[in-house]
């Protein structure tokens, strides 16, 4: 049976020898892996397909660079994580600049409640899903992706500090900062249900 | 031992099997530790209960058919001599070799420019052909001088000096032809003039196969007066210094 790799192995070259099609293949097979680790870090099924769709439109640009790594998938898949880093710090920033905008502070604790909707709510539905997000909300994008790596991907530290550009001891201590803020938030959710 | 902090325990619910020894041994021993790692590991196993929606099995032919259209067609692979990085080095290559040869010929250049200031600066060395001609020339009118002198001062009473003149005329009468080639290719009338001159009386004295007469002697002498030949000849020998910058190389005159 033919590996993956060896399989990605062949399909990069047949781009790189001037066959766009061939990039198809590599989507196919990487798409399903970005989708979720985009969507785990985004939490929306939209911006998560966007970040796909990126992280392949920057790998296929930058195709000639990975040329002699070892691994197609574990290359795309940090590519991946920078464009949904990308993705929810840009969405963070249209948030805080909808909030300044905002005179009314009455409105503007509506605003803030509407994005993250109240836990009353969410308890309601029963959906702890929903919940978890509420609180991963809470955390800075790095902290954000390195709990998504660390406690869904079961990435190692290295990978993570690689993955975030950062180095591994920032890359522990933003997953213990994650930890700390999810367990507070969590708890007090608990506590008002 | 110490209490574990919480970071460490976190650290600890993250670590691989092989990691966990001593503190394992410390979480089931410490009660304290035990109850705060207990509720660590009860939160982020309910976190782990984050569902992902599914995608269907052609969840990546759908994100291929909406990317491919943006992708740039990539260039094929050019062949050797079309590499762009190729030329690039063959463009050093030429411009280092130009400069090369260009540093080579301007030491070329050099040295010729500095070869006849050595020259003039070292007398002692070999003489230029020009100089040849000069001493050739010089000597030639010095002898040539001299031989007016004795025919100007040759009596009638003097029967034997007049093989002498004769056979040293016919001894300076090639040199004299030879000078007054260079003088006609140096452009210089005067000394042409008073070569020819020359010319004519020692082609008389030479041709007189039977000896000088005291008759011919007299001839002769007042030819060279009426020439004016010897101070003709007393002025050039002054000039010979000046005369040296307009006198050509002969070929082989360094042998007269």
């Amino acid at each position: 049976m033919v590996s993956m790799d060896k399989l990605d192995y062949v399909s990069i070259r047949a781009v790189l020898s001037g066959d766009k099609n061939a990039y198809g293949a590599l989507v196919a097979r990487h798409s399903h892996r970005l989708f979720r680790v985009a969507y785990r870090i985004t939490g929306n099924e939209a911006d998560a397909e966007e970040v796909v769709q990126e992280a392949f439109f920057r790998g296929y640009r930058k195709l000639e660079v990975f040329a002699s790594r070892a691994n197609f998938g574990t290359w795309i898949y940090r590519i991946a994580v920078r464009c949904a880093l990308d993705k929810i710090a840009n969405r963070k920033l249209d948030e805080s600049s909808q909030i300044a905008n905002e005179d009314d502070p009455e409105r503007h604790a509506v605003q803030v409640a509407d994005t993250a909707a109240g836990p009353e709510r969410i308890l309601l539905s029963g959906e702890i899903g929903a919940l978890q997000q509420m609180a991963m909300q809470g955390l800075t994008p790095t902290e954000r992706i390195a709990f998504v790596l660390r406690h869904f991907e079961d990435q190692g530290t290295d990978e993570i500090a690689r993955a975030l550009g950062i180095a591994p001891n920032s890359a522990k201590q933003a997953v213990y900062r994650a930890v700390q803020k999810l367990r507070q938030r969590l708890a007090v959710l608990r506590v008002k249900a | 031992m110490r209490h574990l902090s919480e970071q460490e325990l976190v650290e600890y619910y993250y670590s691989n099997d092989r990691d966990r020894g001593s503190i394992a041994q410390h979480v089931r021993d410490c009660a304290q530790c035990g109850a705060s790692y207990s509720a660590i590991h009860a939160d982020l196993s309910d976190l782990g209960k984050f569902d992902v929606p599914l995608r269907e099995p052609e969840y990546g032919r759908r994100v291929w058919d909406s990317l491919a259209d943006s992708l740039p067609a990539r260039p094929t692979p050019r062949t050797f001599w079309l590499r762009p990085d190729l030329w690039r080095v063959l463009a050093y290559a030429s411009v280092a070799a130009t400069l090369l040869a260009a540093t080579f010929y301007a030491g070329r250049m050099w040295e010729h420019a500095k070869a006849p200031v050595a020259s003039t600066k070292t007398p002692a060395s070999a003489p230029t052909p020009k100089s040849v001609v000069v001493v050739v020339l010089s000597d030639h009118l010095d002898r040539t001088e001299r031989l007016l002198v004795e025919l100007k001062h040759t009596g009638a009473d003097d029967s034997d000096m007049l093989s002498p003149l004769r056979d040293e005329a016919r001894n300076l009468l090639p040199a004299n032809r030879i000078c007054q080639r260079e003088a006609k290719k140096s452009d210089d009338p005067d000394l042409e003039n008073a070569l020819a001159a020359l010319d004519r009386l020692l082609t008389r004295l030479a041709e007189q196969p039977g000896g000088l007469n005291p008759a011919e002697v007299t001839r002769l002498q007042k030819q060279m007066d009426a020439d004016g030949l010897l101070f003709e000849v007393r002025v050039l020998r002054s000039r010979m210094p000046a005369t040296e910058q307009v006198t050509k190389t002969p070929s082989g005159g360094g042998k007269i």
